[in-house]
């Protein structure tokens, strides 16, 4: 019995750094061992600090204070040479890093009216085809499409209807982004909607409801034909969609599991397998997840039209680490089974996750 | 009393005395004897026998046997003497009830330090028990410490060796880069040269080809291969906006903020309040069928109060209440009129009334409730009872923060308050 746990992947604590500011977002930066945090220090100011992974611990190699405290930040849409990291602040501001001179941002504008709670870039990194492309969503209800090429001006906008009332978005993700045209974002909102918007027709593709606010989205890879979604809500639920079959009327099929009393922040997906996942949650703990396919994927209904069938989730692995809930979550795209979460108890934590071969 | 049994014979040696008596026919168990050091007691009710021995003896040691109607007794002797007789002869009827009395005791206490021992091994036991299986849990705890923690320096190891690749690699590419620009700048030099000449240089052709393959390649090189790229990328997509509208509920609020309980809780009593009638319908027969209908007379009063008649309207609500006094709205109204008919007080009641009635407070009856603070504050001021008043106006702010005109009135209400405070 023992010996079985013992033969599946292990969750290990590296290192860990504690912070004197609120962590909102950790991010890796591509090709290195260097990573990227972001926050909200007690004065009320922006904080970015990049450090190094050295034999155990972290080492501050620089911080860099702005105005406005920073949400959430990205380096999706950066090309592999240059590495500029988009990041959305407090105040709706987008602004693209140059880390090396930061002073001032190689791009900026003013894009929504109150805070970027996410923000996703795709066509970077090597990855994928098409122009680079940055989405944020914001508590004003909009969510936006931005190219660095294009000043001011976003090149989509998905708003509420005028005199609707407005809902937070509070989760966005690429996806579909197998050719230089197709390309979807998937919005996820505070009342429990789902929007997946078509960027080469500009239309609405497909919309549900999963009834509890949907705190993050994310396709199993953004570069490909769309093959799953994952959304997480409140109340510890998450959904996974299959999205290669959409029914008319029905959408996607989709597979759902409780696993957490409280809500769940966010899910990430290994960069070296499409079908292992994350997911972060309130009450501090990690769960390692696995999509087992169905053996046909997709069957005919009574009148004939195609519909998918979801598959099936097993538990890897679930770990404690904190106390207070983990907010941000990222795999490296380098090293498989290297992974760093910022949790609101002020701290960074580099884990690694073993046995992933062996899944 | 008891019969004493007397048929006893006996015969000794050095160490012991064997004992013989006959029970015929009685059924002896061991709690028939009762024995100490120095007593020997028989007791088969009603039969007794009953010895206070020569010397003492070695009870725990001593055994009686019972069978074929005898209780074969072998006592032995603490000192090896021989007695002169089984008992203490010529004792007096005193000495043989201390010596009884004695006897019981030693036996008491001997019971209790018996017990005692027990209890004490028993306990030692236990803590032996406990103390083994702690050692066994730590031995597995720590077995199972010990592979995570070689787990943990295995992966570090790994992850550093990983590191160092990357700096290697990197280090490779920067030489390799420094390499590349020389011979570029180089290039470039013959190349100006070779114009003039007009001949090939023959390093040019293969030098761009080592190029192309290798991707993430730098800065100058990356001129080239950016620019080509920047001609295969797309071009920004055209600005378009997609319009979208949120799955609308029964109730404006999301789960998470529903508060579900109370608005059910206030459409239940809505749908009681329309089903009872609490007037007494006989007096009331003369009535037509839509003047019985509290929410026509309602309506009825709205008309009336719009044209100005406002005891007519007060007439129509008190009637819409008659039928049923648990519909808020008619009493609204009512204090309304009372309002313009400067009967402060009735408004004042019939504003409360109405917001007793409007709970629990959900966004559903917002407007409702606003009306009637803001209605029952004018009935205050009017009074000059200002504080309530304003408290009135406050609460209405507090549903309708929006709301310009309660605002001011309560700014003029303060002013008011303020000015009194001063003139006393």
């Amino acid at each position: 019995e023992m010996a079985a746990g013992l033969d599946r992947p292990q969750v290990v604590s590296h290192a860990q750094q504690a912070l004197n500011y609120t962590l909102f977002d950790c991010k890796w930066v591509p090709r290195s061992a260097r990573l990227l945090c972001l926050g909200s220090a007690a004065r009320g100011s922006g904080l970015l600090q990049l450090y190094e992974l050295r034999g155990g611990r972290l080492a501050l190699l620089r911080e860099i204070e702005k105005a406005k405290p920073l949400k959430c930040g990205t380096f999706g849409a950066a090309s592999l040479q240059q590495r500029y990291f988009a990041t959305g602040d407090f105040g709706g501001n987008l602004n693209i890093w140059n880390l090396e001179a930061p002073e001032i941002p190689v791009y900026s504008v003013k894009g929504h009216k109150e805070i970027i709670n996410s923000i996703d870039g795709v066509g970077g990194l090597g990855i994928g085809e098409g122009a680079p492309e940055i989405v944020t969503g914001s508590r004003d209800g909009t969510v936006k499409v931005w190219d660095p090429r294009q000043k001011d001006m976003p090149v989509a906008n998905m708003e509420p209807l005028q005199g609707e009332s407005k809902r937070d978005c509070w989760t966005v993700a690429f996806g579909n982004a197998y050719n230089q045209e197709e390309r979807v974002v998937c919005a996820g909102y505070d009342n429990g909607d789902i929007k997946l918007f078509d960027l080469k027709t500009m239309s609405l593709r497909w919309e549900t409801n999963i009834k509890n606010g949907v705190c993050s989205v994310e396709f199993d890879r953004k570069d490909v034909d769309m093959n799953k979604l994952v959304a997480t809500s409140l109340e510890g639920k998450f959904h996974v969609f299959d999205m290669r079959t959409q029914h008319p009327t029905k959408g996607f099929a989709s597979v759902s599991e409780k696993a957490q009393k409280s809500t769940i922040w966010q899910v990430r997906h290994l960069p070296h397998n499409r079908d292992i996942f994350m997911t972060s949650g309130g009450t501090g703990s990690l769960h390692l997840w696995k999509y087992e396919y169905p053996a046909k994927r997709s069957k005919k209904d009574s009148e004939g039209a195609e519909m998918g069938v979801a598959g099936s989730l097993s538990l890897l692995q679930n770990v404690t680490l904190s106390t207070q809930p983990i907010s941000s979550l990222d795999w490296s795209p380098d090293k498989k089974g290297l992974c760093v979460c910022g949790a609101f108890d002020q701290t960074v934590r580099v884990l690694i996750v073993t046995k992933l071969n062996k899944v | 009393m008891p019969v004493w049994l007397r048929e006893h014979c006996w015969r000794q040696t050095a160490s012991a005395v064997y004992l013989s008596l006959p029970v015929r026919g009685l059924r002896v168990t061991s709690a028939n004897i009762f024995c100490t050091d120095q007593y020997l007691k028989v007791s088969i009710p009603p039969f007794l026998f009953e010895a206070i021995l020569y010397a003492p003896i070695d009870d725990t040691n001593s055994t009686a046997k019972i069978g074929n109607g005898i209780i074969f007794f072998t006592l032995y002797k603490k000192e090896a003497a021989m007695w002169d007789s089984l008992t203490l002869g010529n004792a007096d009827k005193e000495k043989m009830q201390y010596l009884r009395e004695n006897a019981v005791l030693k036996a008491h206490e001997k019971a209790k330090e018996e017990m005692e021992a027990k209890k004490v091994t028993k306990r030692e036991h236990k803590k032996y028990a406990l103390e083994a299986t702690m050692k066994l849990e730590e031995a597995e705890r720590k077995r199972i410490e010990d592979l995570k923690e070689k787990e943990r320096q295995k992966v570090t190891k790994e992850l550093e060796l990983w590191k160092k690749q990357q700096e290697d690699a990197e280090k490779q590419k920067r030489v390799q880069k420094e390499a590349e620009l020389r011979e570029e700048v180089e290039q470039l030099k013959e190349k100006k040269k070779g114009k003039m000449n007009k001949t090939q240089i023959p390093s040019e052709g293969t030098s761009k080809t080592r190029l192309k393959p290798t991707k993430g390649c730098h800065a100058s090189y990356g001129m080239f291969s950016e620019n080509l790229k920047e001609e295969q990328l797309p071009a920004p997509r055209s600005a378009a906006t997609i319009k979208i509208n949120f799955t609308s509920r029964v109730f404006p609020t999301a789960l998470r903020e529903s508060r579900v309980a109370e608005e059910e809780e206030w459409l239940r009593k809505q749908a009681e309040a329309r089903r009872t009638l609490s007037a007494d319908l006989s007096e009331l027969e003369d009535l037509k069928e839509e003047e019985k209908n509290p929410d026509w007379l309602k309506e009825k009063g709205n008309k009336i109060f719009a044209t100005g008649n406002y005891l007519a309207a007060v007439n129509a609500y008190n009637l819409a209440v008659r039928l049923n006094n648990k519909l808020p709205l008619p009493y609204l109204n009512r204090a309304a009129c009372h309002l313009k008919l400067r009967n402060l007080h009735k408004a004042i009641e019939d504003s409360s009334k109405a917001l007793e009635l409007l709970t629990p407070p959900v966004p559903d009856n917002e407007n409702a409730r606003v009306k009637a603070y803001v209605r029952r504050g004018t009935a205050f001021c009017q009074l000059e009872l200002y504080t309530e008043g304003l408290q009135d106006y406050e609460a209405a702010l507090k549903i309708d923060p929006e709301n310009k005109t309660i605002e001011k009135d309560a700014e003029k209400i303060r002013h008011l308050i303020q000015g009194t405070m001063q003139d006393s």
